[in-house]
């Protein structure tokens, strides 16, 4: 019995008495690849002229379907696994091989490897025409492991499977088995949708958001951390669309609140926005896996981002309630002090500011909030989407000394980061400015609620960072409650 | 190894290309803004040429060009145009 990707079952005996060219393939040999999609396309021509083409695929089904949509495969395309019935029936060691029966099942002959000549006089249309026509195969399935696809040196190789299936953002991942799914899942229903995830809205089951967390390396008991995360993402508000496809470089960035922080391990403190802490970095890279993989926003692909940045591989991390004199990014969000929360923010990627000398709140609100002048772009003036600033502890320390809340910081921020509207007037700049009297004082953002700040980051350092805003995307800051029990 | 996949892979089926037209003479093209800069300059220029052609046209505009276009729209631009132009800018 092989499964068809479109939803059909067959056994070979029971194609309608018809002329048949059966192509064995498998997605480990370049060779296959290069059949699948020469051959693939002319199937429509290949039935105009008595003889259908059945591609069978030695790969679980989402891997032959994935292989026969990549290669533009218009035809019956089969699932063929262990022990590979069909392939031992005809005898194939090597693929590609095409293989033509006649309408009675005898064999009227077959090619193994790519060879565009011999194809020519097996079929009854022209391969396409070009290099390179001559092309030796690969070792087909059964010849080896009869479960586990084997590398030429014989070595199953999992990590690399994951590469092959494009289950992965540039770094080697952990596969998603069975069972390692169904630990993260726990009790959870594996069919329920939390939505179709752009751009391409493949809907994300909790089942695939946790295959998701497990290739980023997440333990079972961040997977709640996750799932909210994916559900901030979903909410049309954030419009993760816009921030999958478009050109500039904005990622999600995740920001954890509540007693999940330390319950969990998150990193609030020291080196909070680098590496070193696994659950910041993988419940980052879950959310980023999801948006790439279930939402096929993948880099080159739907993602079209000139140029990206690293975040966008994992930006997730807690704020330092302790180290903090302010209500949290939660509570400011209307959520109850005891509450676990993530918040998303599409966002650039961090720019560090150092301020070792001022002695005055002002002074250092004034070094903050000019770091940010440049952000988008340096003449872009008055931003209308959201920045968000990381204040480290040292800073807070000043700010909190002087009696400061952060609606004072915000509101210093906004008021103190402005230019006449003269000098923002080269290059890209926005129309506001350029109806603007040269001399009117232009805010760097058009409202200081654009201005969010989140505590985070070592005792000792005066370091603050803030990350650029995802322009143009409309994207609200999300919150959501993240489901937890200890 | 049987893995759970993270990716969707029901298989959809591409919609087929509308049949091309031989003449824009006397057909209404529909021009759809999509709300980015200078893109509105560009369709001015091509629904000049087109009119020059004995079309028809249309103008419409997405409210922004960083979420798809409402359904709305599209059900506008397909029930009122015979053709239409989508223009990309920056």
């Amino acid at each position: 019995m092989l499964e068809s990707v479109d939803g059909g079952v067959y056994r070979l005996d029971d194609l309608p008495g018809e002329r048949v060219a059966l192509l064995f393939a498998h997605s480990e040999c370049p060779t296959s690849k290069l059949a699948l999609e020469r051959l693939g396309p002319l199937g429509p021509g290949l039935a105009a002229r008595g003889t259908r083409l059945v591609c069978i695929v030695q790969e679980p089904l989402e891997t032959a379907a994935r292989l026969a949509r990549q290669n533009g495969v218009e035809a019956l395309v089969l699932a063929e696994r262990p022990p590979y019935e069909a392939a031992r029936a005809f005898g194939v060691e090597t693929v590609p091989t095409t293989i033509v029966l006649s309408a009675d099942g005898s064999v009227e002959g077959s090619v193994v490897g790519w060879m565009a000549d011999a194809l020519n006089e097996l079929l009854p249309v022209r391969v396409p025409d070009a290099e390179p026509r001559w092309k030796p195969g690969c070792e087909a399935r059964p010849g080896h492991d009869l479960n586990l696809p084997v590398r030429a040196a014989g070595v199953f190789d999992e990590l690399e499977d994951m590469f092959e299936r494009g289950w992965t953002d540039g770094l080697p991942v952990v596969p998603p088995t069975a069972d390692r799914v169904a630990a993260m899942l726990g009790e959870r229903d594996p069919d329920r949708s939390l939505g179709a995830v752009p751009p391409a809205l493949g809907e994300a089951t909790v089942a695939r958001v946790a295959a998701c967390a497990v290739l980023a390396g997440c333990k079972p008991a961040y997977f709640p951390v996750v799932l909210a995360a994916v559900e901030a993402v979903l909410d049309p508000d954030f419009n993760v669309h816009g921030q999958a496809v478009t050109t500039s470089p904005p990622g999600q960035i995740a920001i954890v609140n509540g007693p999940v922080r330390n319950a969990l391990g998150f990193n609030s403190g020291m080196g909070v926005l680098g590496p070193g802490n696994r659950a910041n970095l993988t419940v980052g890279r879950a959310v980023r896996l999801v948006v790439q993989l279930t939402g096929g926003g993948v880099p080159g692909g739907l993602d079209r981002a000139t140029l990206g940045h690293q975040g966008k591989i994992s930006f997730c991390f807690a704020e330092n309630e302790e180290a903090s004199p302010w209500e949290p990014l939660s509570v400011e969000r209307g959520f109850p002090s005891d509450a676990s929360t993530v918040s998303l923010i599409g966002g650039d990627a961090p720019l560090s500011i150092s301020d070792h000398r001022s002695k005055t709140p002002r002074e250092l609100a004034a070094t903050i909030g000019w770091a940010a002048a440049a952000t988008w772009s340096p003449f872009w003036w008055p931003l209308d989407a959201t920045s968000l600033f990381v204040l480290g502890h040292e800073h807070v320390q000043l700010f909190a000394q002087a009696g400061w809340s952060k609606a004072d910081v915000r509101e210093a921020i906004f008021e103190q980061v402005r230019r006449p509207a003269r000098e923002l007037r080269h290059g890209e700049t926005t129309p506001l400015v350029q109806a603007a009297d040269p001399d009117t004082a232009i805010a760097k953002w058009d409202d200081p609620e654009r201005i969010v700040i989140v505590v985070a980051g070592g005792e000792a350092g005066r370091f603050s960072a803030v990350c650029g805003p995802s322009l143009g995307m409309q994207a609200s800051v999300i919150t959501r409650e993240v489901q937890w029990t200890t | 190894m049987d893995y759970v996949s993270p990716i969707d892979e029901r298989v959809r089926r591409p919609e087929p290309l509308a049949r091309r037209t031989a003449s824009i003479e006397g057909k209404t093209v529909a021009l759809l803004d999509i709300s980015k800069n200078r893109g509105a300059e560009f369709l001015d220029r091509l629904e000049q040429r087109l009119q020059a052609h004995g079309a028809k046209t249309m103008r419409f505009r997405k409210p922004t060009f960083s979420r798809p276009a409402p359904a709305e729209l599209i059900g506008e631009i397909a029930l009122h145009g015979d053709l239409a132009v989508e223009a990309l800018a920056d």
